[in-house]
């Protein structure tokens, strides 16, 4: 399990994974303190944590309501 | 110029708080990410996902890391554009459509001063961005490829940001002018029609602003002339500023427009 874990090139994933993780949270807090979005709030919950990148993008784009 | 600093600590806050100094930098940086990533593994994604039959064989060009440089520029180009555009778009329009901007033009203010905090604030959120996303590629390109050469990144950040320049005060001069979704419509047309036209038969002029995007590189590569070049700096300069005066006088003939 350790030798296969090692054997993954962390250089070249991690920072992908670290970009995906920040938006997810970033994007996630603004929806729990936002007043109301387009679309039902519990939507906007699963497709940020399944869509992973482009979920959290959309969200950003279209999902918050201005007012 | 009154009430400067006021109204762009308020710009600054306003994108602080809705979150666009930190997305839109992201963003940016997974476009850079995407090609040096893609271009360095297609091999394994052709075999994983690309059905390829036994005994196939192909030939992957051998890139340069120049080369990656130029086509995370193009992923910017596409989809940055479109996400920073999307988000800008509605910057003067929308405030005008939700009554904000009653609270604000009540007030003695200079409708230049507005406009151009407006202006500051989204090439900050810009410079950032490119920041990241050229970072980003920087990284992913010396890391899987080789060491870049630093003069040749500075002069093509320093060229795509003035492009950039360029497309915030289209946006903003058509927010500044029409309704969002009317503005959404021209700033978009101009852009990326403009570059349409500029890819079919842009090789009968040689000075445009919509080919400064590519002219970072090339101007190092060497396929350009210099005059060319300086020619379209120059152009672009003057096309973001007569921009940015018609978009303040189009805001003060607006002013009526806003809903109450």
């Amino acid at each position: 399990m350790m030798e296969e874990l090692a054997k993954v090139p962390w250089a070249v994933i991690a920072p992908l994974i670290i970009v995906q993780i920040i938006l997810m949270i970033v994007a996630l807090i603004d929806l729990r303190k936002i007043h109301a979005t387009n679309g039902p709030k519990i939507l906007w919950v699963f497709i940020i944590i399944f869509a992973n990148l482009l979920g959290s993008i959309a969200y950003f784009i279209v999902g918050r309501k201005q007012s | 110029m009154r009430g400067f600093n006021v109204l762009l600590q308020k710009e600054f806050r306003e994108a602080w708080r809705s979150w666009k100094f930190l997305w839109i930098p992201l963003v940016f940086a997974l476009l850079g990410m995407s090609d040096p990533l893609t271009n360095y593994y297609m091999m394994d994604i052709l075999n994983a996902v690309g059905n390829v039959p036994e005994g196939f064989e192909m030939l992957m060009p051998e890139l340069m890391p120049l080369d990656l440089i130029q086509a995370s520029i193009g992923q910017f180009q596409t989809i940055g554009l479109l996400v920073m555009m999307a988000s800008f778009v509605g910057a003067i329009s929308k405030e005008r459509a939700n009554g904000m901007a009653t609270l604000l033009y009540a007030r003695p203010i200079s409708f230049a001063a507005y406009f151009l905090s407006k202006f500051v604030v989204m090439s900050t959120i810009c410079f950032v961005s490119i920041l990241a996303g050229f970072a980003a590629s920087v990284y992913y390109t010396s890391i899987l490829y080789g060491t870049l050469d630093i003069g040749a990144l500075l002069v093509s950040f320093s060229t795509y940001y003035i492009w950039l320049l360029f497309v915030i005060a289209v946006t903003l001069m058509m927010s500044a002018s029409f309704k969002t979704v009317i503005a959404t419509t021209c700033a978009f047309t101009v852009i990326f029609v403009g570059q349409i036209i500029d890819m079919i038969i842009g090789i009968f002029w040689t000075i445009s602003p919509w080919k400064l995007a590519s002219y970072g590189i090339a101007k190092f590569r060497g396929t350009i002339e210099m005059s060319d070049y300086w020619w379209s700096l120059v152009i672009t300069l003057a096309l973001t500023i007569i921009c940015i005066g018609i978009g303040i006088v189009m805001m003060k003939r607006n002013a009526s427009m806003i809903k109450i």
